[in-house]
């Protein structure tokens, strides 16, 4: 769990520690930041060494120290910073900076730009033939850090890392110290750790936290019902009763379909069908081959990185609501997905596809911020959307229906068009998409929607990011002079960079 | 800063050049400016760089790199970019007094340390410098800015050199009255007579101290502080004093015979040169010619090149250039990487001009002058050289004699010349300048401060202007107990 340093950081990492965290990092302001706004640079976050020092601190005075490993970094620059941080309390040690200065960076800090002069951070041709930079430059850096921290070591007569950590009776401040405003600096709350003494001041894997993953679904049901299928690849069913409390259902046995199989399985080689409430993170990172059918309604974080598989969720057969009117998943579904289905025979929360990469989904209404950095894939929502819809979005499409014609209002509009319905190929898509859901959820509203098509055609909205459709449009051109996908694609990449278009 | 793309879409091109046979017709400066367009595309190619070496002046083994007055290079070139050269006056005269000077004849430390210049040109920051300047006064931009209110505190200056005109202009913007002292018949040091007319016009000089003048500041000429104004007389006058006489003390020649008649200092055949020039356009004859001569210029650096140009241009037979150094590589060695100030071999306009004339380069390397040869009447007709070997050591077997019945000496400068100091009782260091403490710039003595080449050695107008603003901040600190310059 990666914390920035700050006030009360120790209270955050005693509560994500108790939660099952591993490696708590607790990042400093003064890192590379190659591309982040100046803003960000000079006024977020503090020194690593105040929030390693709190974190080590509480984590002690909690009994929780040894579950987790403390990690630190942010301009961590030679063996004496190891040494330092070390002593305040962490045993691994985050580099990035000096790594690639070793490598050529000049500190540019134009990472977002395609323009690094040195070829470090640039995918233009030109600029990355001067790149100069080996891994053996690397390997020496790290080599002159290692050797300087146990030159260090030795000077304080400590063998290991693991003693070193949290000997803060091993440092103290430089006095006189090195100028007037310095000699203010107060560092006895980081420097007068109560807990050098402390009995389990470091990382201990015997008490590492247990997750007890033989206690999930996953492993107590699935996989041993699926045992012989997941063998041989055939085709199976499973039926089975959910809980909320049940997490990141199907994702365990999905990373065994891929360990065996990788992307190969057809569709719906495996079904799992549910009912009941699904749980946190109900079907995450699921691949090709595995589907899940739920009939009931489902927890937040719904098919996160949805990796290829098919999800469906409808409400009981026999309730009586109005499913197009209900929330039936919560907030940040598919979440950074980047291939596969999910159909949603109700609303999603707010969040709704954010970061999606490349799935295609298919739901009845949404929350704010619906579809927000999504770079690709497909959404159709049949229903109305929260305020902020298709902030970000540099690709993928999405199709609104806007039964109230005010969708303009919610639609964030700085980097997508809002059009019509009207060419052939997007209209047969935008049915195709509907049928399936149709035909995977049994929704009544996507059937009063097919059945009147010619009706609600005119009030569906096409959302496109103009980059997005500008790039398409590229590597069609590109296409129909002969080239393969992939050659298509880097020329429209060049022919959009190098040309004033913008 | 700049446009992102522009060091990708724009090559360097630097202010043009008069062609060398044509431009040794006269005293006149030769670089015509790029218009306003072209300089705007060479701001563009500033690169927006995270950590800009150029304005750093850091010191990278040993040698200085980046500007040593922090001048806000990536900010004005951004806004000469965006076409705002109002705005990027305002922050260039925020850092830097006299950007027409330094524009014209700074070596360009910016340009040494410039990320663009890593692979491939850097910006051609020194021109953009002097673009905006000048595009300000041609556009009655530079109007007098007296201080608002005076503090009646009084400041002399001794030295109206590029250090004493800064300290000078730094201390009459806080409200002080400055009087500086000039024993020269002009204002201006080493910019009026140190550096030759085509490469800083005299008249760049004169707008200079006649706008400081209708600021306020007092210039007093022709006056030798220690000479025809006593110390004593200095300090009861004023509540400070800033000693910025330069380091005036040429390096002379060992050598045999040293008497001969025809060996000059290069300061004095400049000096003389700049004078007859104003005075009288080369007219009355008042100068040291080198008309017909064959002249020899001991050493290679900035102001032998200056000989050489100038020779050049009163009719000389022949030039040539001793240097003790070997050549410098014509790019940067391996163990010179950037962003170190880069040692590599420089050919100015001088040499450029003498290649164009004579069909070579005038400069000799690992060579100095052992002995001097006159006729009867020891006027100067010869010279014996020696190659020198590692570790500067002549080799025997290497003596040659060359023509020579001109022979300038241009072997840098040992220090101030010790009457000020002495009249003042100011201690001076091993080296002879004046001694401060690290940094600092008050002297042993109460309410004396120094500044300059004076202080820290000979040195560049860049570093001359850094001390002379420092200084400044020092003595207001002194007067008024705080300071805001």
């Amino acid at each position: 769990m990666k914390l920035v340093s700050e006030a009360g950081v120790g209270t955050i990492a005693a509560g994500v520690a108790k939660a099952g965290a591993q490696v708590v990092l607790i990042s400093g302001y003064d890192g590379g930041t190659g591309a982040a706004p100046r803003s960000s640079i000079h006024h977020a976050g503090l020194p690593w060494e105040l929030g390693l020092a709190e974190t080590h601190q509480t984590l002690i005075q909690n009994d929780l120290r040894s579950r987790v490993v403390i990690e630190t970094d942010g301009k961590l620059m030679s063996g004496r910073d190891v040494a330092i941080a070390c002593m305040l309390g962490a045993e691994e040690f985050g580099f990035a900076t000096a790594p690639l200065v070793t490598m050529g960076c000049v500190m540019m800090r134009v990472c977002n730009l395609d323009t690094c002069p040195v070829g470090v951070a640039t995918q233009n041709p030109e600029l990355r033939k001067r790149f100069r930079g080996k891994p053996e430059y690397v390997v020496n850096f790290m080599r002159f850090i290692a050797q300087e921290l146990r030159e260090y070591m030795s000077k304080l007569g400590v063998r290991t890392v693991d003693e070193l950590v949290g000997r803060t009776d091993l440092l103290e401040a430089r006095r006189p110290a090195v100028n007037s405003r310095a000699a203010t600096v107060d560092l006895s709350a980081i420097l007068d750790n109560p807990y050098v003494d402390a009995p389990k001041h470091h990382f201990d894997p015997a008490d590492v936290y247990d997750f007890r993953l033989e206690d999930t679904v996953d492993l107590k049901v699935l996989e041993k019902k699926l045992k012989s299928s997941l063998e041989s690849g055939k085709t199976a069913k499973v039926s089975l009763e959910v809980s909320s409390t049940d997490r990141t259902l199907g994702t365990i046995l999905g990373s065994d379909i891929t360990r065996r199989f990788g992307q190969s399985l057809p569709d719906d080689t495996f079904t799992i069908k549910c009912t009941g409430g699904g749980g946190q993170s109900f079907g995450a990172f699921i691949p090709k081959g595995l589907t899940l059918e739920l009939e009931g309604d489902s927890n937040d974080y719904f098919g996160k990185g949805l990796s290829g598989g098919r999800l469906i969720v409808y409400p009981p057969k026999k309730s009586t609501f109005s499913a197009k009117d209900n929330i039936i998943i919560g907030n940040v579904a598919l979440y950074g997905a980047t291939s596969g289905m999910a159909f949603i025979a109700g609303r999603a929360g707010e969040r709704f596809c954010v970061r999606n990469s490349g799935a295609v989904a298919v739901v009845e209404g949404v929350g704010d911020h619906g579809c927000e950095y999504m770079t690709g894939g497909k959404a159709v929502i049949l229903g109305p959307t929260g305020k902020n819809f298709a902030a970000g979005m540099s690709g993928g499409v999405a199709y609104v229906l806007d039964e109230h014609r005010d969708l303009y209002m919610r639609l964030n509009k700085a980097l997508v068009s809002m059009e019509l319905v009207t060419e052939k190929h997007d209209i047969e898509e935008l049915r195709k998409m509907i049928e399936a859901h149709v035909a995977a959820t049994g929704s009544d509203w996507g059937k009063e929607i097919l059945d009147h098509f010619e009706d609600y055609l005119p009030l569906f909205k096409k959302i496109m990011p103009h980059d997005y459709d500008r790039m398409l449009r590229s590597i069609g051109q590109m296409e129909e002079k002969g080239m393969s996908r992939e050659q298509a694609e880097i020329e429209a990449f060049y022919i959009n960079t190098k040309g004033g278009k913008r | 800063m700049g446009k992102p793309t522009g060091f990708m879409e724009y090559a360097r091109e630097n202010d043009p050049a008069q062609a060398p046979l044509e431009r040794i017709k006269h005293y006149q400066e030769f670089h015509p400016r790029l218009p306003k367009e072209e300089r705007m595309k060479q701001a563009a190619r500033c690169m927006e760089c995270g950590v800009p070496f150029c304005q750093s002046g850091a010191v990278l083994n040993g040698m200085v790199s980046g500007c040593p007055l922090h001048n806000l290079v990536p900010e004005w070139n951004d806004l000469v970019y965006t076409g705002n050269f109002g705005h990027a006056l305002e922050r260039l005269l925020k850092t830097n007094n006299f950007p027409e000077f330094t524009g014209r004849v700074c070596p360009a430390l910016c340009e040494a340390a410039c990320t663009c210049g890593l692979h491939g040109e850097p910006v051609t920051v020194k021109a953009n410098e002097l673009g905006i300047i000048e595009e300000a006064w041609e556009h009655g931009l530079i109007t007098p800015r007296p201080p608002k209110a005076r503090t009646g505190k009084r400041v002399a200056v001794v030295g109206s050199g590029p250090s004493g005109l800064a300290a000078a202009a730094q201390l009459n913007s806080r409200g002080h009255l400055v009087t500086v002292f000039e024993k020269a018949d002009r204002v201006g040091g080493l910019l009026m007579y140190g550096i030759p007319n085509m490469k800083l016009e005299k008249e760049i000089v004169l707008r200079r101290t006649e706008l400081m003048e209708a600021e306020g500041i007092t210039f007093r000429t022709g006056v030798d502080v220690g000479v025809d104004i006593t110390a004593e007389e200095l300090l009861d006058t004023f509540d400070a004093v800033v000693l910025c006489c330069g380091a005036g003390q040429p390096r002379d020649l060992k050598v045999v015979n040293r008497d001969a008649k025809g060996v000059h200092f290069a300061v004095d055949f400049l000096t003389a040169t700049t004078k007859s020039l104003l005075n009288s356009g080369m007219k009355d004859g008042k100068f040291i010619s080198a008309k017909g001569k064959n002249v020899v210029i001991v050493g290679g650096g900035d102001t032998g090149n200056d000989c050489v140009g100038t020779c050049i241009r009163h009719g000389c037979a022949s030039v040539y250039q001793l240097e003790m150094m070997p050549k410098a590589p014509d790019r940067r060695a391996e163990n010179n990487p950037w962003p170190e100030w880069p040692k590599v071999c420089k050919t100015d306009y001088g040499q450029e001009e003498a290649i164009a004339k004579f069909g070579s380069d005038p400069r000799i390397y690992e060579t100095t002058v052992t002995e001097l040869i006159g006729d009867k009447d020891n006027n100067l007709t010869a010279i014996k050289t020696v190659k020198l070997g590692k570790d500067m050591k002549p080799v025997e077997g290497t003596e040659t004699v060359m023509k020579c019945d001109l022979l300038l000496i241009a072997a840098g400068f040992l220090g101030p010349r010790q009457y000020v100091p002495q009249a003042f009782g100011t201690r001076v260091n091993q080296r002879s300048n004046v001694e401060t403490d690290a940094g600092q710039y008050a002297t042993n003595v109460p309410k004396v401060f120094t500044a300059g080449d004076m202080h820290r050695g000979q040195s560049l107008v860049v570093w001359a202007i850094q001390e002379g603003r420092s200084a400044a901040r020092e003595v207001d600190a002194f007067l008024m107990g705080y300071t805001n310059l």
